[in-house]
């Protein structure tokens, strides 16, 4: 074994412990709060199975345009309809159940757990026009939070972006980058497929020291296969990517009737963020030349290593906290 | 094993050693505070004005002179956010912020030729100045180094894009004094020399 291999095992054996969070107690409570439409957007709420330590501390958030007075509801025109949160499941309760009556006597039952505190309530009738838009408008939003907080995704994109360097080519890597995530994010949302988030995470990294090592290739004449094939590259990694976003819709709590419209509204809010922050580095690239702002030579390899050096810095802890859970 | 391949694993280990915790994702990271950082001064209107007009300052004055700000300006944001967050220093008085504002605007307006050396000392002055104003946001729970990052980074590229921006506008040598584009940049610098004044006297008179 090379002194590197042992000191990354030492490095590595050293680190898990550090990495892995403490596993906190559960209380093994149940409560159920059941809503009963009075009036259309009137309702009457009771917690019918009442948490351990009473309902005083729980942080219950409705939609914004809901006032909630226990055990008064008033949704308005608008009825009960959007994201119900429990923010603070874990301290008095596990999980809590939220059973909603229409007037017309319809039931609906929701769950909420410490790994899945929120729910997306669309009615119990059919969606109205103003239901889609705040829908729309909730996931859109999402979605360009997502890919904009989400620097492992925007970094792989800058690395395709540096490789292609810009034109019809780099339309096309975009697309296909596209076209892969939104057709696994659409498989992991519908239940089709399915990958442990860490392992995935792990490989979302080393996707990007992939794209830093192509660049340093690339810059030094050597033609590499993103450089050759830069379409196929985004697609593939484009899949694995698009798993992870979809990390992003797994704990809201999603209705089946509604997956296919949030998922819609998710993806064209990550594509959105996605072609704006393209947009910039397209800006950038060409507001350099025009200053006559470029790197000199010998520092030519060093946006490469950053690049390289950030994301195996993120695959060595993402790497770290798969091994301390195993 | 490569010694480049080496050097890229060495800096990700020494990283990964130094990190308390090597968050995945960033939104547990608390990214938040790099967008706090990058959106704050770009919902500030002093900060808006006085950065878009150092930029086309900077541009109307030429590509060799403008480029260095690229470097110096954010490295001023961040020498003024440490500054503030390390000694306690006083507010900005409004009257500060509208003088700055009036001078850039008749540097503009006048388009009098600054030397470099001179242009990038005003640049990194304007930067600490607003640095340390922008440190006025700082909570106890923001992430120092991200807020400082996203700080420098929209310093970056609001001045990076709004000087290229300038310099389409630039009067080709061989064109006449009456150029339009150079009348463009100069209306613009009468018009935030307009804005300092209104504010300065706003301020005098509350």
């Amino acid at each position: 074994m090379s002194v590197w291999r042992a000191l990354i095992l030492v490095l590595l054996v050293f680190a898990a412990p550090l990495l892995a969070r403490p596993a906190s107690a559960h209380q093994a409570t149940l409560g159920v709060l059941e809503f009963r439409e009075m009036r259309p957007g009137m309702y009457i709420g009771r917690w019918t199975t009442l948490p351990k330590d009473g309902d005083n501390r729980i942080e219950l958030r409705m939609p914004a345009h809901c006032f909630l007075r226990l055990p008064e509801l008033n949704c308005g025109d608008k009825g009960l309809v959007g994201q119900m949160t429990i923010a603070n499941l874990g301290e008095d309760m596990s999980a809590a159940i939220i059973r909603i009556t229409s007037i017309q006597d319809d039931t609906s039952s929701y769950t909420i757990s410490a790994a899945n505190p929120v729910v997306t309530i669309i009615g119990t009738g059919a969606p109205t026009l103003e239901t889609w838009l705040e829908l729309a408008k909730t996931y859109v939003n999402l979605g360009m939070d997502h890919i904009l907080l989400g620097a492992d995704h925007l970094l792989f994109v800058l690395g395709l972006i540096w490789i292609v360097q810009g034109g019809w080519r780099l339309f096309k890597t975009i697309t296909a980058f596209t076209i892969g995530h939104s057709a696994s994010l659409a498989a992991t949302a519908f239940g089709w497929i399915g990958v442990p988030e860490g392992p995935l995470n792990a490989c979302i990294a080393l996707s990007i020291v992939f794209v830093g090592v192509e660049i340093v290739r690339q810059q030094r004449g050597e033609i590499g296969l993103t450089a050759r094939y830069p379409w196929a590259v985004a697609f593939s990694f484009g899949l694995v990517h698009g798993i992870g976003f979809a990390s992003a819709l797994a704990g809201l709590g999603l209705e089946r009737r509604i997956l296919p419209a949030a998922l819609l509204f998710f993806n064209v809010g990550v594509e959105i963020g996605q072609i704006l922050f393209v947009m910039l580095v397209l800006a950038l690239i060409s507001a350099h030349r025009r200053l006559g702002a470029v790197m000199p030579r010998w520092s030519a390899e060093l946006p490469a290593y950053a690049i390289g050096s950030v994301s195996m810095f993120w695959f060595l802890g993402r790497l770290a906290r798969v091994l301390a859970a195993a | 094993m490569n010694p480049r391949l080496r050097t890229a694993l060495l800096t990700a280990l020494l990283l990964f050693a130094q990190s308390k915790i090597a968050d995945a994702h960033i939104v547990s990271a608390r990214l938040g505070d790099f967008y706090a950082g990058a959106l704050h001064p770009l919902l500030t209107l002093q900060d808006v004005i006085m950065w878009a007009a150092l930029g086309l300052l900077a541009g109307s004055l030429g590509a060799a002179s403008g480029r260095w700000l690229i470097l110096v300006f954010p490295l001023g944001l961040c020498s003024g956010l440490a500054l503030a967050t390390l000694s306690n220093l006083p507010a900005v008085s409004p009257l500060i912020d509208a003088v700055t504002i009036l001078v850039l605007g008749l540097l503009l307006a006048t388009a009098l030729r600054i030397p470099m050396t001179l242009l990038c000392i005003m640049a990194f002055a304007l930067g600490v100045m607003r640095g340390a104003v922008n440190a006025g946001e700082l909570m106890p729970q923001t992430d120092r180094l991200l807020y400082a990052a996203g700080l420098a980074s929209a310093g970056y590229v609001v001045i990076t894009l709004i000087m290229a921006l300038a310099l389409s506008f630039r009067r080709p040598e061989a064109a006449p004094v009456s150029s339009w584009r150079g009348i463009a940049v100069r209306a613009v610098g009468g018009w935030v020399a307009a804005i300092g004044l209104m504010m300065a006297g706003l301020s005098l008179a509350s």
